[in-house]
């Protein structure tokens, strides 16, 4: 495999006796961005979870950049360049923007880069200079949700998985947040983004899973599968 | 007047020794969301461990206080690990389990040291100072000195250390801590010690108040978390505003209840909690279906 | 007479209970008058641990002052006979009113605190009690109160230990026949709910307040009961005994038998008594010792002694695999006679609802017609769960109001909702954890008022029937449900679907007009989807309104005959299911954006 590829094999989660997720597997090249789609409950969550080593995993292996990660706590995910982007956020509310984003940075030695990085993340999400001061909690969703993917760019991550970042953001918060993903892709970060808009992800990535019941039901290119009418039945039912 | 002011300031050394108990209780709280009911008991082992050192090892004071304190650390880490398993799980279980901690703390304290207790001599021999006609003890002066020192170097660890701020990124969110690469078991394990420590403090400091027996835990344990509960579970202003509130509250109610002083703090505590269970500076949490 | 058929179990037990009596009133034969005297004590701490146990076990309530009442009792007693004069029983009666008392007040802050909270308010209580006796001239300081008379009673003479320890043995076996009859019929049965989750007892109904004034009712009427006795028998009181030390000791017993067993808190008390008198040279080692089995058995066996069997049991059963319980089909309910005319069951008018600053639903607005299914669908985030919660009386809303049937209900609480008829389920299943199956449905189906509990006192036989009464409804919804097999297991052990199924078949029993279903279908299978999809139906063919929010959008197509869209706390449709579906805000919403609306949409055929 590649230098900077990112691979799972049969990843399969339970909870209890329930399968979340079955049989998943998928590559990343490097500098590729895969999607996930599917509605709630298909898994796509638990599956990123699984990856990250928050959640147990029934069986699978994950590598990346020719390391096998499958038995690495999750806590030392980020010392092996993975950014983990949470679902619904979960900013430290208590403390400053600033000291979220500088948290993000909490598994490398303190040295120069640490300035420099915050001030990229500054630039890409101005807003966040503006507030710096100001406590996590107070944020607006949108905010919290450039707060969350800045604080996981702290890091320099070589890898960024992004749990639903849209979740509960008005479209334009949407579209904005599509701006920084196009970004960073133009920036040759790899990314594994996991959403339920599937709009956002067919225009942010190049490659897509669909997920239906824990298992990946299509797999295409981005551009090939947004005209599926199949995926459409998939969401709404019909 | 002269007489209300006098009686505030006699409470304000107590209230300060509360305060300190108070943020022991709250750092933990915020950590881990353990009431640790066993803290009350560290503190009497830090009194202990600081007078033994400083009446019968002769040492000075400061240095007794030290080994107080890491004394009491380590029996923070022994306490954190064993009880961790019902970290985040059962409430109820995990406040008894540290009851019967306290329980083996005092027992073992009586081992040691006996049950009679003692006097510690007081380690500042300078006159009262006398300000604006009030007479203040040296030794208070000193007590509120070392509590606003230890505050600020809390808050300054809390405020400005990385570790410092991972420990308060656990409390907040201990997933989104765990993915940016913090090691939660030993962040817990640490703010435990940290609790330990200060309570060492405060029953160092409390030695020369108060008398030292292994029952002075329950006591100074239970003030110190009612200061925590008055002030706001976990907040550290919280701590030091009912700490000190607790003490005058216990100095005023001892010069006009006399003997039944500590019924009057307890009603006022029990009253003032159902006014507002958040305490001055608590939030309001969110129950969520 | 001919004795009706008694199951092998029960009458293991029965012998077993006969032996136990039999052993209890030879004991003293075989006792010194030191030992008679040490039995005498333990009984009464055994009383006095049946009352925490009943508290802090059965209702969840951390209840430390359990000693105070028991000091309330003795002292009481003791002032009443020496410094009021009054008659031994006269000052009893008194002294356990008193204690009651006591009790309501120190029960009063659990209506607004609970778990840490309240354990230091009824520590600080009991530290205020204490600081109280040692006080005040009248109980005589450190030195406490003697000469309290010796008990009364006709052709007996109270005096000798040994014929005090029958009184004692006759209060105790009532005092556990009493305690073993709450906890199993319908007051404990809703305490125990409330200690599993009080949110999801609260949803069927268990008036949440006054069941925790009821606990510590209970609770000082047993620490009442052991100060009387107490004072009877020793006929002297001081502060030592009611010491917090006393309090932890009593603490102890109740974690080593086991919190959730009154049988088990009996016994931990009697154990831990005799073998605190047994090493009392080595008081302090037994301390630590006693301290240490705290901590041990809430790391290892949270469940005390009187839980091991079952969790050997349990054990065995893993072990074995030999008849497997089965989930039986659902049985459908009759048709009602759907012929209403057209009634609005919910409406829901301009409901906001805020959390600190941030605007969870906004100004949310519809109505949901009499035996409806309709359907509230979103994304994530969209404030499906939130609008639930306001209807089902958790939120109180920021702004609008909830009406049922042309009744305004915003703001009651979620007791009231339930006995007005609204049930819910929730989206991460909320059963009573430690309850068995049957037992999460008799609490739902338990419509009675808490205020009626006065019946224990005076007719405990009305409960009874009444217990009687439901035990004979809830076998019936258990068949019907097809859960009959599970009905004695507790619900955590069960796969998800089961404990999905038996989630609806409590809501059902406490026989709503509406039922709330909140996200049924997540976990489940295909088949599954199909069997919850009929139970749906049926219940709603029975005349019940269903209003469900589900993510499965084939599941909601083919169920609901109108649909609701959330999306970011605003309704953006509201119509048919397909109306809904071809609408392009819906689609923005679920699919982001107007690019993907512009093939043609067919229309759904009916699923299933």
């Amino acid at each position: 495999m590649g230098a900077g590829e990112f691979a799972v094999e049969e990843l399969s989660v339970y909870y209890g006796g329930v399968c979340a997720v079955q049989s998943v597997s998928f590559t990343v090249g490097a500098g590729q961005s895969l999607g996930v789609i599917g509605t709630n409950g298909a898994g796509k969550s638990s599956t990123l979870r699984a990856l990250m080593g928050l959640v147990p995993r029934r069986s699978g292996t994950v590598r990346f950049d020719g390391k096998d990660l499958t038995g690495t706590k999750a806590r030392d995910m980020v010392r092996h360049g993975i950014g983990y982007v949470p679902e619904g956020r979960q900013v430290f509310g208590g403390l400053s923007v600033e000291k979220n984003l500088l948290l993000g940075d909490y598994a490398r030695r303190r040295n120069g880069e640490t300035r420099q990085t915050l001030a990229e993340v500054y630039e890409l999400f101005p807003v966040l200079g503006e507030m710096s001061g100001r406590l996590a909690g107070a944020l607006s969703g949108g905010q919290q949700q450039m707060l969350s993917i800045g604080r996981a760019l702290m890091c320099r991550p070589r890898l960024l998985l992004l749990d639903e970042p849209s979740m509960g953001l008005s479209p334009r918060l949407v579209d904005a947040i599509l701006t920084v993903l196009l970004e960073l892709r133009r920036k040759g970060l790899t990314m594994l983004l996991v959403e339920q808009n599937a709009k956002l992800t067919f225009e942010a990535t190049n490659h897509c899973l669909v997920m239906e019941n824990g298992a990946v039901a299509m797999t295409g290119a981005a551009a090939d599968l947004r005209k599926d009418v199949r995926v459409r039945r998939v969401y709404l039912g019909l | 007047m002269q007489i209300f002011f006098q009686t505030l300031v006699g409470g304000l050394s107590l209230g300060a020794v509360y305060a300190l108990v108070a943020m022991g209780f709250s750092l933990v709280y915020r950590t881990m969301g353990l009431v640790n009911f066993a803290h009350g008991n560290v503190v009497m082992i830090g009194a202990y461990v600081a007078s033994t050192f400083y009446l019968t090892v002769t040492l000075p004071f400061i240095p007794a206080m030290l080994i107080a304190l890491a004394v009491t650390g380590a029996i923070g880490l022994v306490i954190e690990r064993v009880l961790r398993p019902l970290e985040n799980k059962d409430f109820t279980l995990m406040l008894i389990g540290t009851i019967g901690f306290g329980i083996v703390l005092e027992a073992l304290a009586t081992l040691i040291w006996g049950a009679t207790g003692r006097a510690v001599r007081n380690p500042v021999q300078a006159a009262p100072v006398e300000l604006l006609g009030l007479r203040i003890r040296t030794y208070d002066l000193v007590v509120l000195a070392v509590a606003a020192a230890a505050t600020v170097a809390l808050v300054l660890f809390l405020q400005r250390t990385k570790r410092g701020a991972a420990m308060q990124a656990v409390a907040m969110n201990h997933e989104a801590a765990t993915a940016v690469g913090i090691h939660v078991g030993r962040s817990n394990a640490v703010a435990f010690g940290i609790g330990a420590s200060l309570a060492a403090l405060a029953g160092s400091l409390a030695g020369p108040l108060l008398y030292v027996s292994p029952t002075m835990g329950g006591t100074l344990g239970i003030h110190g978390f009612a200061a925590m509960a008055i002030g706001g579970f976990g907040s550290i202003p919280g701590a030091i505003v009912g700490g000190l509130s607790i003490g005058v509250l216990g100095s005023y109610s001892a010069g006009h209840f006399e003997g039944y002083s500590e019924l009057v703090t307890f009603l006022v505590f029990t009253v003032a909690i159902m006014i507002r269970p958040t305490g001055i500076f608590g939030e309001t949490t969110v129950n969520r279906a | 007479m001919k004795l009706p058929d008694v199951p092998t179990g029960l009458r293991y037990r029965l012998a077993a209970l006969a032996v136990a009596v039999v052993l209890a009133c030879a004991l003293p034969y075989t006792l010194g008058a030191y030992a008679m005297h040490i039995v005498d004590v333990a009984i009464i701490f055994a009383l006095l641990a049946l009352g925490l146990g009943l508290a802090m076990g059965i209702a969840g309530q951390v209840n430390l002052a359990q000693v105070a009442f028991f000091g309330v009792g003795a002292y009481a007693t003791a002032l009443l006979t020496t410094e009021a004069g009054l008659g031994f029983w006269t000052a009893a009666a008194l002294a356990l009113l008193i204690s009651l008392a006591a009790g309501l007040l120190v029960g009063l802050p659990a209506l607004r605190i609970q778990s840490h909270y309240l354990g230091i308010v009824t520590l600080g209580l009991a530290l205020a009690f204490l600081n109280w006796i040692v006080n005040t001239p009248m109980a005589g300081g450190a030195d406490g109160i003697s000469a309290i008379p010796v008990p009364p009673l006709p052709g007996i003479d109270l005096s000798d230990e040994y014929l005090y320890y029958y009184l004692e043995l006759t209060v105790f076996t009532l005092a556990l026949a009493f305690g073993l009859f709450v906890v199993r019929t319908p007051l404990g049965r809703r305490m125990r709910a409330m200690r599993d989750d009080d949110l999801a007892a609260g949803a069927v109904g268990a008036e949440i307040p006054y069941l925790r004034m009821a606990a510590f009712l209970l609770a000082s009427a047993y620490g009442g009961v052991a100060g009387v006795l107490y004072a009877g028998l020793i006929r002297y009181v001081a502060p030592e005994t009611f010491s917090i030390a006393n309090m932890f000791l009593l603490l102890a017993m109740v974690i080593v038998g086991g919190r959730q067993s009154l049988w088990g808190c009996a016994v931990g008390a009697v154990l831990l008594f005799l073998a605190r008198e047994w090493l009392a040279d080595f008081a302090t080692y037994a301390q630590l010792g006693y301290g240490l089995v705290v901590v041990v058995m809430v790391v290892f066996a949270p469940t005390g002694l009187a839980g091991i069997p079952r969790r050997l049991r349990a054990a065995r059963e893993r072990r074995r695999t030999g008849t497997r319980a089965v989930l039986r089909d659902f049985q459908p309910y009759e048709p009602a006679d759907r012929a209403t005319a057209e009634r609005t069951e919910l409406e829901i008018r301009n409901i906001s609802k805020d959390f600190r600053g941030l605007r969870a639903l906004d100004d949310v607005s519809f109505s949901v017609a009499a035996g409806a299914i309709h359907g509230v669908v979103g994304p994530n985030g969209s404030g499906k769960t939130t609008l639930f919660n306001v209807i089902s009386g958790l939120y109180r809303a920021t702004g609008g109001a909830v009406e049922l049937d042309g009744q305004v209900i915003t703001g009651a609480r979620p007791y009231r909702l339930s006995l007005l008829g609204i049930a819910r389920t929730f989206q991460n299943l909320r059963l009573f954890e430690e309850l068995s199956v049957r037992d999460n449905i008799l609490v739902a189906m338990d419509r009675t008022r808490t205020r009626s509990g006065w019946r224990y006192l005076v007719w405990p036989v009305g409960i009874w029937r009444q217990d009687r009464e439901l035990r004979r409804g809830s076998e019936a919804l258990l068949s019907r449900f097809g859960i009959t097999d599970y009905a004695d297991t507790t619900p955590g052990s069960l796969p998800y679907g089961i404990q999905r199924r038996i989630e609806i078949a409590r809501a059902m029993a406490s026989r709503p007009r509406l039922l709330l279903l909140d996200e049924p279908a997540a976990g489940l299978n295909g088949e599954e989807v199909r069997q919850l999809a009929e139970i749906v139906r049926s219940i709603r063919g029975s005349g019940v309104t269903v209003v469900v929010i589900e993510h499965n959008m084939g599941l909601v197509m083919s169920l609901c005959e109108r649909v609701t869209v959330l999306a970011s706390g605003q309704v953006i449709a509201d119509g048919t299911p397909e109306e809904v579906v071809a609408s392009p805000a819906v689609i923005e919403a679920y699919l982001g954006g107007e690019s993907m609306a512009e093939e043609p949409m067919a229309l759904p055929t009916e699923v299933q």
